[in-house]
């Protein structure tokens, strides 16, 4: 299964360029290079991810960082109770010295967008993001407006403070190509961290001003055009379908991953094999990026919750019993 | 012992009535009872309990499990004067317990220790003050129907130990606020001083309610069984008839001729007094059914004679031949093993039937105990193997962990019989036919097999050639086979994933290096 390039880089460019990129977030997101490769992977993929860890880990930082290394125009909401689906997509409002009525847009007009705590907001208000993140498009008073690309939506959510919280629904959480979990970093990565800060390298507060642009939309665009020229051989896509399979028939899991998990893990396996410095995908890339594609769309048994397991200890699993592709 | 003084209605019953009573005993003086098991037991309790949450170690707590019998001395003391009217103080019973509580508690601390009557026995040694070749006999003419029914007894007892234990232990942790985020399963996993102390005070507050259970119903139990073997309710009914009669010959003559003129005088006794109404029943039963006007008469035996004739006769006295087997006395009559399974399984099917004959819901006794025996074994196994598991200098070993090669790794059949004999001729076979995909996984297939029966790692069916590499590159570190290994898995990559075969000369190359590196391998497995 292979697809012709229609980028303007070669595939060792595209290498070189996403690892100057990664190395420009790992210098403000300091430990976590999982992170920065599993957003990086959904930002050329074309996905959006959901990031779920404590506050103060740097999830507004890497943010940031992106816009600033992309040259991607970048917004930030912070989603509370009362915030409106007008806040998020924009609004007619009448302007009394032209007498008329002109659009005003909202933040989601922009490349790259933080929803901050996104499951802070009301139902009403979640759909309309997540409709703007499936169609890319946005609507107001009948009139339709495309998106720019690349448009990725960066959604956090806070796993502890769940008072007057409004969890996203299955079908929602489908929509996000990534659901990545953030930690806090380890001891040495962590005096690493405060050390730089000591000596002066870094500043007290770490910001993404620091940062060098390395690329713009348009350089995003062609590394998507080149992961998606990566080879795929058809034994691996019977794997991805045999594992994503294998959830829907696991017994400590009542919901198991649809077609769309397929599809996103074969596309970010693409990607990740890109990364790599490959153009074509092996099993490892399918097994390392299965975690973040399946974990937000599998939903575990009560039986299986009371045992103590987890979604991430099922996955674990099931990439050691499926059996590994055939060539 | 008075057993006028006696504060319970003897009656012969059946065995779960009188468990029954025992309950009824217990729930009116469990607060006495209680007090009583906390004087005995709170101290040594405290401090093998501490000793196990500091050392994490299950021991003293088996220890004091062990010496249950012992704890139970007091409470048996205790409902045994109870019953008479006499209430001790638990001080009393502690200056007293040499006198009440030594006899016979070596045997009941060692060899009876499981002995599933243990509760329903402990009146031979401590109530009895039998010693020595006494003991035997009396427990084997106190286990005769329906005294079997202590095991289930114990068993019972036991189960709802470890039922209310756990039920206490789960009920306070739906208590503790979910802020502490306390997730059970994990909670009982930590194994932390908190959870130990927590555990094993909960399990200590049981106690606190199922052995004074235990006793009482032991108790009631055993003195079931002796009113059934020695007839304690017709004594007591003799007793007040005697009286009665002294009563009537000094002044109530005439109100006894006016009542039996009436016909109201048996109902009335039979109301007041149950074994006079049995006494009278048997009576009748052997034509003396003048029982209620013999003092009128002067024809008639008297008193006392008419009771020996009573005592003496096939009511009594009946005559029966039975027949008792032991497992001892089998084995040692004869030497067949199939012979003491057959007598077992008669044993078993004789009392099912004597059961049923008595009680309609009744099992039995040998079965329950016997399955209360196999699950103990079961318990004991799983100890067993947990200490040989966990403990290997106690004696154990570390279990043949060594990891089993699956049938297919990295998507390649690595089952060493379906390697070729000849593994370069097989490989020149397939390069001659142009197939470099099938000698380079030809290769790999032997590379891994032949590491594996040199270093077995725990490769799953789901590993990849990189998962393959990776695990023994941790393993072996800089070993020369290493780069051998990494320098196959790279070409065999590009050739399956990315479908550009290596050229010839690179398959043959590390063919040449792996002719090399195998014997070592081959030679030095572990």
């Amino acid at each position: 299964m292979t697809s012709d390039p229609q980028g303007d880089m070669t595939p060792d460019q595209a290498t070189a360029l996403a690892g100057r990129i990664e190395a420009q977030l790992n210098q403000v997101l300091i430990g976590q290079p999982a992170i920065t490769r599993q957003v990086m992977i959904a930002l050329i993929t074309g996905g959006h991810v959901l990031i779920e860890g404590v506050p103060g880990l740097g999830k507004t930082l890497l943010a940031r960082s992106l816009a600033r290394v992309l040259e991607l125009d970048f917004q930030r909401i912070q989603f509370t109770p009362d915030l409106m689906p007008s806040d998020v997509t924009g609004h007619v409002l009448f302007d009394s010295q032209t007498g008329d009525f002109r659009v005003r847009k909202g933040p989601a007009f922009t490349n790259l967008l933080l929803a901050d705590e996104i499951n802070r907001a009301p139902a009403k208000t979640q759909a309309a993001l997540l409709e703007v993140m499936q169609e890319r498009r946005i609507t107001i008073e009948g009139e339709t407006f495309s998106l720019e690309p690349p448009f990725v939506v960066l959604a956090t959510q806070n796993p502890l403070d769940q008072e007057g919280t409004y969890p996203l629904p299955e079908a929602e959480l489908d929509r996000f190509l990534f659901k990545i979990l953030i930690d806090y970093p380890s001891q040495e990565d962590e005096t690493r961290m405060v050390e730089m800060v000591l000596d002066g390298r870094l500043p007290d507060s770490l910001d993404a001003a620091q940062l060098t642009p390395e690329a713009n939309a348009e350089a995003i665009l062609a590394l998507g055009r080149q992961a998606d020229a990566v080879i795929i051989d058809r034994a691996l896509v019977d794997y991805i379908l045999r594992l994503v399979r294998a959830t829907r028939d696991h017994p400590s899991l009542v919901q198991g991953g649809g077609p769309r998990a397929s599809i996103a893990l074969a596309r970010t396996a693409k990607t990740q094999a890109l990364l790599a410095g490959r153009d074509y995908v092996i099993p490892d890339d399918v097994k390392q990026v299965a975690a973040p594609v399946l974990r937000h769309r599998l939903r575990l048994g009560v039986d299986a919750d009371i045992e103590g397991q987890t979604v991430e200890t099922v996955l674990e699993q099931l990439l050691e019993q499926v059996e590994a592709p055939r060539q | 012992m008075d057993l006028n003084k006696i504060n319970a209605r003897l009656a012969p019953r059946s065995s779960w009535q009188a468990v029954d009573v025992g309950t009824r005993l217990y729930r009116r003086w469990w607060r006495q009872a209680s007090l009583v098991w906390l004087v005995f037991t709170a101290l040594p309790f405290a401090a093998l309990a501490g000793y196990a949450a500091a050392t994490r170690s299950v021991w003293p707590l088996l220890v004091f499990w062990w010496l249950k019998p012992l704890w139970e001395r007091p409470l048996l003391a205790f409902y045994g004067r109870a019953l008479f009217g006499d209430y001790p103080s638990p001080l009393t019973l502690l200056r007293q317990f040499p006198r009440y509580g030594l006899n016979g508690l070596a045997a009941q601390l060692t060899w009876r220790r499981f002995s599933p009557s243990r509760g329903f026995l402990t009146g031979v040694w401590q109530l009895e003050g039998s010693r020595g070749e006494r003991v035997s006999g009396r427990i084997g003419v106190l286990l005769r129907p329906p005294g079997q029914r202590a095991g289930t007894l114990t068993f019972t007892v036991l189960g709802l130990e470890h039922a209310m234990t756990v039920a206490l232990v789960v009920l306070a942790m739906t208590l503790v606020p979910w802020q502490f985020n306390m997730e059970w399963s994990v909670w009982f996993q930590e194994q932390g001083h908190l959870q130990w102390g927590f555990v094993n005070l909960a399990w200590y507050l049981v106690l606190m309610v199922t052995e004074p259970l235990y006793v009482a119903t032991s108790f009631a139990l055993y003195l079931n069984q002796r009113t059934w073997l020695e007839g304690w309710d017709l004594q007591l009914g003799l007793t007040r008839i005697g009286k009665r009669r002294r009563r009537a010959g000094q002044g109530g003559a005439a109100l006894l001729v006016l009542l039996a003129l009436f016909g109201a005088a048996p109902h009335q006794v039979e109301a007041q007094a149950p074994a006079e109404s049995r006494l009278k029943s048997l009576l009748q039963e052997h034509g003396r059914s003048d029982f209620s006007r013999d003092n009128d008469t002067t024809d008639h035996p008297t008193p006392k004679q008419q009771a020996i004739e009573l005592l003496a006769s096939d009511t009594f006295m009946p005559f029966e031949e039975r027949q008792d087997r032991r497992l001892r006395e089998s084995l040692r009559d004869d030497d067949d093993p199939d012979n003491w399974w057959e007598d077992l399984l008669r044993r078993l099917l004789d009392q099912e039937a004597d059961a049923d004959d008595r009680d309609p819901l009744a099992v039995p006794d040998a079965l329950i105990t016997g399955l209360g025996y196999l699950l103990l074994a079961l318990l004991l196994l799983v100890i067993v193997l947990m200490v040989r598991r966990y403990l290997p200098g106690l004696g154990g070993r570390q279990p043949d962990g060594k990891p089993v090669m699956p049938v297919r790794v990295a998507g390649l059949d690595t089952r060493a019989e379906s390697l070729p004999a000849d593994l370069a001729l097989a490989l020149e076979q397939e390069l001659d036919r142009g197939d470099v995909r099938a000698a380079l996984a030809l290769l790999l297939r032997d590379g891994l097999v032949t590491l594996f029966q040199y270093r077995p790692l725990p490769l799953t069916a789901g590993a990849t050639e990189q998962d393959c590499l990776r695990a023994y590159r941790s393993e072996l570190g800089d070993a020369p086979v290493i780069p051998w290994l990494t320098t196959l898995i790279n070409a065999w990559t590009r050739t399956a994933w990315a479908h550009r075969p290596s050229d010839q000369h690179t398959v043959r190359e590390l063919m040449a290096q792996w002719r090399a590196l195998r014997p070592a391998l081959a030679g030095g497995a572990s």
